[in-house]
This record gives structure tokens, C-alpha cells and sequence, in this order.
């Protein structure tokens, strides 16, 4: 079927509403040139296309183009003429990370949804829009989250639910307006602690993944509200089995030298013992000064928190002598049943790296 | 296990009530054209105090879902879902319009033993039946689960068990449309992996149409 002004719903304030005319292709021709010019949205949804006419960019003012529901294997370079163009919506198509031109990422855009594709990897044109604030990607074959994504700094949705993806990247956490967060439906099998740093973090959706347990620092969330996490395997007791393994004596030496303040310059070591220094982690009880490098002790605490009744939340200590932090968040228990009952030397211990 | 014996009853002896040969000749078969005129029926429906579990499903199954009739009550939050007040039936029921994002789904939830009526207006909910937990801190006992599409009406009160409801989609939202009665204010929500309950007060997103303060400042769900 061909298009024609007629066909469409035109609401005369530019909107041109061509959705849901069973077309095949976009026939631009059949617009006055005035039309073109005061189109501001245009909906081609629910279609039968299989490409994006070219002549697109003749609707030079267009602001928001929905094009979900089609067939697109591609979408045509001339639409990074669309210098206005803030929200595009392609879901439900047959796009893929080869689909979109070199220059995507000089578009605009504000709103990117292309949620029910082919992607298998984030394309960089998408981490170049710096004004993105809405970038979807749910039901897609992501396998992993580049760490340009953190280029994206006026992000504040990010949906990347229903694909592949096993691990969060810890430059996800440089986002600095990021308010919803969507993990759901992947192969996710640890949450990094650097997301503490997402101070506008609203909400957090990760159920359906392997989680086991949380990092401790997520109760840092003030703002969280919303927290899903139904359909993984998180731990309800704590299993404590292995006998703690003293630290090796680079480790001892190395801990002396952190919280004892003991000054040294770099003329005086050799790099690789500057570089083992520098790795040198607090240990998170307030009322332990120390530090550790590779030996520390995994303990969970179990903790009420956004509505949830007792998370698994992991943290490390320097040693099983550490007794555990108390928490800062009012929701937590006061104390854990699983602290009480376990003798210090059956706490597990953790080799990092 | 549900509440005191008594209350247990409001929901279960009222399931099923079969009508005589003479009420089924009285009753005409109206089907509801529009939005407003299933809600004129449930009024009538309601009056009496007995209630015919089949007979409202039935009704509420043969609306056809018109989203020009009902958009104005579907206000939708990106972060939740919502729940958006319609009509108070008389003090008899609860309806209401309840708007489903990308994902997002509720807790496991029991209905203070009263019915609950769920009809799909727009896309399509995952609902998972569970068991009542047991006494002891072990994971709920998950018994089905089905996709509803759209029209469907799926029926549930506690003596049937509890349920969790969610949009599995990520590109569509979803629209459903409850009736509950009698109407209920707060429910006890459950932890999946222990059987913990915790009791929550359940607010409105809008009521008539009209965006009314949300309550609560902290998530309740336990999802």
C-alpha cells in the first residue's frame, strides 16, 4: 500500500501519523514540501518495512520518529541529517550492531529505544551521544556492556534487560545521573561495589540472574527505592567451611607498612612492590585501622533492606580477629545470627586476583 | 495459612453459587460494550450480597478492551508499576486500572481474604501461583503459572493461594484491570526464599484520573 497524505491521521499540529497502514516503503514524495517542514513527529510503527527511505532527512525538523514494529535489517545514513531529531524509537526490528551508520552518534538524541533486536554488542555509535538520556536496549543478544558506556554522561535510564550479559562493568558506576538501572533477565553473576558511587540510583532491577549474594556497599544507596531481585540463587545461611590461612609475609609486610603510615619513595623500591602497595583496601570496620591486599575474610551479613526481608550482603575483613562492621543503614539488623554463631576460625577466607 | 475461620468463608462459600433454573431465565446475558457499562453492571451485580465467581468473570471477559476508554485512568511510572483507582463500587468493590512497565513485577501477595479479578487490557502478565508457606523458614512452593493475553480474566482469593504477577515483556508495557471485593486496604506480602511476611499498606498512583500523592516513600514489594 502506498502512502499518501490522505491515508494518514494528520493532526495539522506536526504530527504526521502513518502507523499501522500495513506499508512497505515510505513514499516522501506524496508530502507537500510544507508538511515536510512543520513534521515535528512522525510515526511509521507497526509497518512493513524493510529499510528507511533516504529521503527521510527532507523532514529536516523532525523531532521524535517512531519506527518499532517493522522489519528493518538497517537504518539509512542520511538520518544523522536530522540535526533535530531528540527521541528515536526502532524496537522490534531486525537490527543489528552493522545496522546503523558510521555517523549514529552525531545525532542528538535523548531518547535511543532498540529494545527487541538483533544486537549482540552495544555499537560505539551509541556511547558517543553525549546528550542520551534514555538509552534502551532490553531483548537484545548483549553479551557484555562496553566500558565506553560510561562516555554517556547524561544517562540516567539505562534498560538493558532480557539479554546475555554476565558481568557489570565497574565504569557503569561513572554515570553520573543515572537513576534507573535495568539488569533483569541476563547471566549476571556478581554486582561490582563501585556502584555505590551512583548517588541518584532510584532503582535497581536484577532479578532473574545468578546472583548469590550483594556487595555490602550497596546499602551506600540512600536513594534507592526500588529493588528487584526475585529468581536468583542468593544465599539464605551462610556456609562457613574453610580454616583461615595466615597472610603471606609480602602481605604482612605490606599492611605494616600501609597503616603505620611508614613513608617510602619510589627511588627506593623496585615498581612491582610500589604497585603491590598501591592495591592496598581499607578494611571496612570503622573501628579497624588496618588494611589487606590479598588475604581477607568473607563474611555475609544478612540485612533487611528496600523492602526486601534479609539480603545476603557480602563484605571482606582483614582478618577473622575483625569483629563486623556495624551497618549505617537503620533498616539492617542489629545484629546477624549467623555473626553470633560462628566461631572466628571457621570464617571463610577469600584469595582476591 | 488464611485469617480467622470466619472471614475464610466470605471468599470461599460465596466461590461457587450456582443458579437456579428460574434465575438463569430472569438474568439477561448483557454484554458490556463499554468500560462504563461493566462498571454499571458490577454495580448491579454487587448489590447482593452473594456473589457468582463465574458469572463476574464471565462479564468482565466479554468487555472488549478499548484504550480510548480507559487511557485516561493508565498513568504509568517508569520505575514501578501503578495502581490507579476507577471506581469504588459502592463501598462493595475496588476497581482499578493497574499499568505494567518493561519488567516490572510485584511480590508474592496474598488478598485479605477477599475475591480478586484481574483482566488483561493491554499486552500480556506472567502470573505464578504459590502455596501458602509452612512454618518453617524454607522456599515457597511454586504450583503453576500461566501467560494471561489480552481480555483474559484470571480469578484468585487465598484459599486458592497467593500469587505474583509481572510483565515479562521488555518492549511492552502491560494494562490490567482489578476488581476486588470487598475492598482492602493492606496485604501481606512474601519473601520467596523463606515464607517471611511482611504486612504492607497498598496506596493509589491516581484516583478518577487524577495523579493523588503517593504515601509511602520506600518500596514495600518484596520482588
Amino acid at each position: 500500500m502506498e502512502l499518501h497524505e490522505g491515508a494518514a491521521a494528520a493532526t495539522g499540529d506536526g504530527v504526521l501519523d502513518f502507523s499501522r497502514l500495513n506499508l512497505s516503503t515510505l513514499n516522501v514524495d506524496s508530502v507537500s514540501d510544507e508538511r515536510r517542514k512543520d513534521a515535528k513527529q512522525i510515526y511509521l510503527n507497526n509497518n512493513r518495512l524493510v529499510s528507511l527511505s533516504s529521503s527521510i532527512y527532507l523532514f529536516n525538523n523532525l523531532e521524535f520518529l517512531d519506527i518499532s514494529n517493522n522489519r528493518l535489517t538497517a537504518i539509512c545514513e542520511d538520518i544523522t541529517r536530522l540535526t533535530k531529531l531528540k527521541t528515536l524509537l526502532a524496537k522490534n526490528n531486525r537490527l543489528n550492531e552493522y545496522s546503523l551508520p558510521k555517523e549514529f552518534g552525531s545525532l542528538q538524541l535523548e531518547v535511543l529505544n532498540l529494545s527487541g533486536n538483533r544486537f549482540e554488542e552495544i555499537p560505539l555509535q551509541c556511547t558517543q551521544m553525549l546528550r542520551l538520556q534514555s538509552l534502551s536496549l532490553g531483548g537484545n543478544r548483549l553479551k557484555s556492556i562496553p566500558p565506553e558506556i560510561e562516555n554517556l554522561t547524561s544517562l540516567e535510564l539505562l534498560y538493558l534487560g532480557g539479554n546475555l550479559i554476565t558481568a557489570i562493568p565497574a565504569e557503569v558506576a561513572n554515570l553520573p545521573f543515572l537513576t534507573y538501572l535495568v539488569l533483569c533477565d541476563n547471566r549476571i553473576q556478581s554486582v561490582p561495589p563501585q556502584l555505590t558511587r551512583l548517588d541518584s540510583l532510584r532503582s535497581l532491577s536484577l532479578h532473574n540472574n545468578l546472583l548469590t549474594y550483594l556487595p555490602r556497599e550497596i546499602l551506600s544507596l540512600v536513594h534507592l527505592q526500588e529493588l528487584s531481585l526475585r529468581g536468583n540463587p542468593l544465599v539464605v545461611r551462610f556456609v562457613k567451611e574453610m580454616t583461615y590461612d595466615p597472610p603471606s609475609l609480602l602481605e604482612l609486610a605490606g599492611r605494616t607498612i600501609k597503616s603505620r603510615n611508614i613513608p617510602y619513595f619510589p627511588h627506593e623500591l623496585p615498581d612491582n612492590l610500589l604497585c603491590y602497595l598501591d592495591l592496598a583496601s581499607k578494611c571496612p570496620n570503622p573501628k579497624c585501622a588496618g588494611v589487606y591486599f590479598d588475604s581477607c575474610v568473607r563474611h555475609i551479613k544478612f540485612v533487611d533492606f528496600c523492602g526486601k526481608y534479609r539480603l545476603p550482603l557480602m563484605h571482606y575483613l582483614c582478618s577473622p580477629e575483625c569483629t563486623s562492621p556495624c551497618s549505617s543503614n537503620p533498616q539492617s539488623d542489629a545484629e546477624s545470627e549467623d555473626e553470633y554463631s560462628v566461631p572466628a576460625d571457621r570464617l571463610q577466607r577469600v584469595l582476591l586476583g | 495459612m488464611p485469617k480467622s475461620g470466619e472471614q475464610q468463608q466470605r471468599a470461599d462459600h460465596q466461590h461457587r453459587l450456582p443458579k437456579t433454573a428460574a434465575e438463569m431465565e430472569q438474568t439477561e446475558v448483557v454484554v458490556p460494550k463499554t468500560l462504563d457499562e461493566l462498571i454499571a453492571i458490577l454495580h448491579k451485580i454487587f448489590e447482593s450480597d452473594c456473589i457468582n465467581v463465574d458469572e463476574v468473570q464471565q462479564i468482565m471477559e466479554s468487555y472488549e478492551s478499548n484504550p480510548q476508554e480507559w487511557t485516561k485512568f493508565a498513568k504509568s511510572d517508569k520505575y514501578r508499576y501503578t495502581r490507579n483507582l476507577v471506581d469504588e463500587g459502592n463501598g462493595k468493590f475496588n476497581l482499578m486500572i493497574l499499568c505494567w512497565g518493561e519488567g516490572h513485577g510485584s511480590s508474592i501477595h496474598d488478598h485479605t481474604d477477599s475475591h480478586c479479578f484481574m483482566k488483561l487490557l493491554q499486552g500480556q502478565l506472567k502470573e505464578t501461583l504459590f502455596e501458602w508457606p509452612d512454618n518453617k523458614k524454607s522456599e515457597m512452593v511454586q504450583k503453576s503459572q500461566r501467560i494471561l493475553l489480552e481480555n483474559k480474566v484470571a480469578y484468585i482469593n487465598d484459599s486458592i493461594g497467593l500469587h505474583r504477577v509481572e510483565n515479562g515483556s521488555h518492549t511492552e508495557g502491560a494494562v490490567s484491570l482489578h476488581l476486588y471485593s470487598p475492598p482492602f486496604q493492606t496485604c501481606q506480602t512474601f519473601d520467596q526464599r523463606t515464607g517471611h511476611t511482611n504486612t504492607v499498606k497498598m496506596t493509589f498512583w491516581s484516583k478518577f484520573g487524577e495523579r493523588t500523592p503517593f504515601e509511602a516513600t520506600v518500596s514495600q514489594e518484596n520482588n
